[in-house]
């Protein structure tokens, strides 16, 4: 499902029109990344965490190169499912 | 890190703020949003929200551990679970803080690079040759250009050392080849006698200036000097091992046979002396040229080259100084100097220091000697000199006055010392 398959979802949904579901969602997503960027975890207790963590600088080393590098620190997303999606999702079957 | 939550509540206020829309409104805009998400990750899809991230299912495998209480073997089952990629856009955001470090690769002693390095290094002298010759050959095509207007007449400097160097060049061969000392000794001789003889006839010759041959064969040629140095590495062993043998066998012939004995004692004085006075005319560094010319397997092939050379005059005077100036030099310092031409004069006040005007004069304090020498006449002890007494600053070879030779500083402390004893 794509961006705009999930707008069309939930105007269905919702029993609104496209733009404005559309407007919301970009709204949402802008509100999102900035309250991530200020370091604040975003929990959804039926869904979800989202939250900032730190990725420390490490050695790396090529392996067939053996050239050694050192990669810096990042800051990356993280997502942890809640416990709640975790029970919805687990008993489905596996599709290979 | 001391993170702040927030929950669902929070984000729908921002978002309704955001939006200018109700609480309510924004509140359940969010729940329809994840109960979308989550009814189309059950369906088994991958959600993609723009600017975002993709909500994609991921199968564990089922894998098997073991119970920590009763050490039993237990297979844990596959299950699904949600993750979340955060899209680019949101992935630079987030990092930026960080944004401005890149990865650095660090100087390890690993074996490979290790390896690497000696390979450049044993490459290195390799490439060099073959960057030389392929500059030696430019060279020699541009001359082939050059040489239809080819100029015959050369200056006499440029021939007099090449003719020397290769007399001795042609009276050393039998010398090293028979070992007899007494031989080495005549040869000696023969090269001090016919080097004068040789010389004026050449130089002669040179001045009528219609003679391409001579000057082919005695020009200097400037690829020879680079050439030179390589010869002269890979022959020297064989220089040392032939020097070995003469010596030995005289050595031999020293000790064994008595009058041979006689002969070269009184021979080698002769020889030092005469060695001596054929150093002061041709330098140590043309002896060993000469050395490496004929040891050198293909003489044959250096006056075709110098043949090619002869077009660029300037050049052949240009290289002249390397074996010039020790002979000039020692003729400068050994012809008593007169000082016709001054170039100023300066009245001895207290303070005045013959020293400070050769500094100022000549720039170096080292040659106040031929201030002296020019006022001799008016300076009684240089230590000591009247104040008015008028020095007169003579002008002086600036070949004499080299503060970058080492000989010029000599002469001048040599002529110092002469001076102040006396």
């Amino acid at each position: 499902m794509n961006h705009k398959e999930l707008i069309a979802a939930m105007a269905s949904k919702m029993n609104a029109p496209k733009s404005v579901v559309a407007d919301l969602l970009e709204t949402t997503i802008a509100t999102f990344t900035e309250q991530l960027v200020d370091n604040k975890t975003i929990g959804f207790q039926s869904f979800g965490n989202f939250e900032i963590r730190k990725k420390e600088e490490r050695l790396s080393v090529h392996p067939s190169t053996q050239i050694r590098t050192l990669t810096p620190p990042k800051l990356v997303v993280n997502f942890k499912q809640s416990a709640i999606l975790k029970d919805k999702i687990k008993d489905l079957p596996h599709h290979e | 890190m001391n993170k702040e939550k927030i929950s669902l509540q929070e984000v729908a206020d921002l978002l309704a703020s955001k939006a200018s829309v109700s609480k309510r409104v924004a509140e359940d805009f969010l729940k329809v949003l994840f109960t979308t998400i989550e009814d189309s990750l059950l369906a088994g899809e991958t959600v993609k929200i723009k600017n975002f991230g993709t909500f994609k299912l991921h199968w564990n495998e089922p894998r098997k551990s073991v119970n920590i209480q009763t050490g039993e073997e237990i297979l844990l089952a596959g299950y699904n679970k949600v993750i979340f990629v955060p899209d680019v856009i949101l992935k630079d955001l987030v990092n930026e803080p960080y944004a401005h470090l890149q990865p650095v690769e660090i100087n390890s002693d690993s074996s490979e690079k290790a390896n690497n390095e000696e390979n450049e290094v044993e490459l290195d002298p390799l490439r060099i040759f073959t960057e030389q010759a392929s500059e030696i050959k430019d060279l020699i095509s541009e001359i082939q250009a050059l040489s239809s207007n080819t100029r015959p007449t050369i200056s006499e400097e440029v021939t007099q050392p090449e003719i020397e160097v290769d007399e001795i060049a042609e009276l050393t061969e039998p010398q090293q080849i028979e070992i007899q000392p007494s031989e080495l000794i005549e040869v000696e001789n023969v090269i001090e006698e016919d080097i004068p003889d040789i010389e004026p006839e050449k130089t002669k010759v040179s001045d009528d200036a219609e003679i391409d041959d001579s000057t082919d064969d005695y020009s200097p040629n400037p690829f020879l000097e680079d050439i030179k140095p390589l010869k002269k590495k890979k022959f020297w062993p064989w220089l040392l091992i032939t020097l070995l043998i003469v010596g030995a066998t005289g050595t031999g012939l020293y000790y064994i046979y008595p009058p041979a004995n006689k002969f070269v004692n009184n021979s080698l004085i002769l020889l030092e002396i005469n060695f001596k006075s054929f150093r002061e005319t041709a330098s140590f560094t043309e002896l060993l040229n000469t050395v490496s010319k004929w040891v050198s397997p293909s003489p044959k092939e250096i006056p075709a080259l110098e043949t090619i050379i002869i077009p660029k005059d300037s050049d052949s005077t240009a290289i002249m100084p390397n074996n010039q100036p020790v002979d000039s030099l020692q003729i400068l310092f050994d012809t008593p100097r007169v000082y016709p031409v001054f170039i100023a004069s300066e009245r001895i006040r207290s303070g005045s220091r013959l020293t400070k005007m050769a500094k100022r004069y000549y720039g170096t304090p080292d040659f106040w000697v031929y201030i002296y020498e020019a006022n001799k006449d008016r300076i009684s002890n240089p230590d000591v000199i009247p104040s008015h007494t008028l020095i007169y600053i003579p002008k002086l070879d600036p070949r004499l006055i080299d503060a970058t030779n080492p000989r010029c500083i000599k002469k001048a402390k040599e002529l110092h010392d002469l001076y102040v004893k006396k």
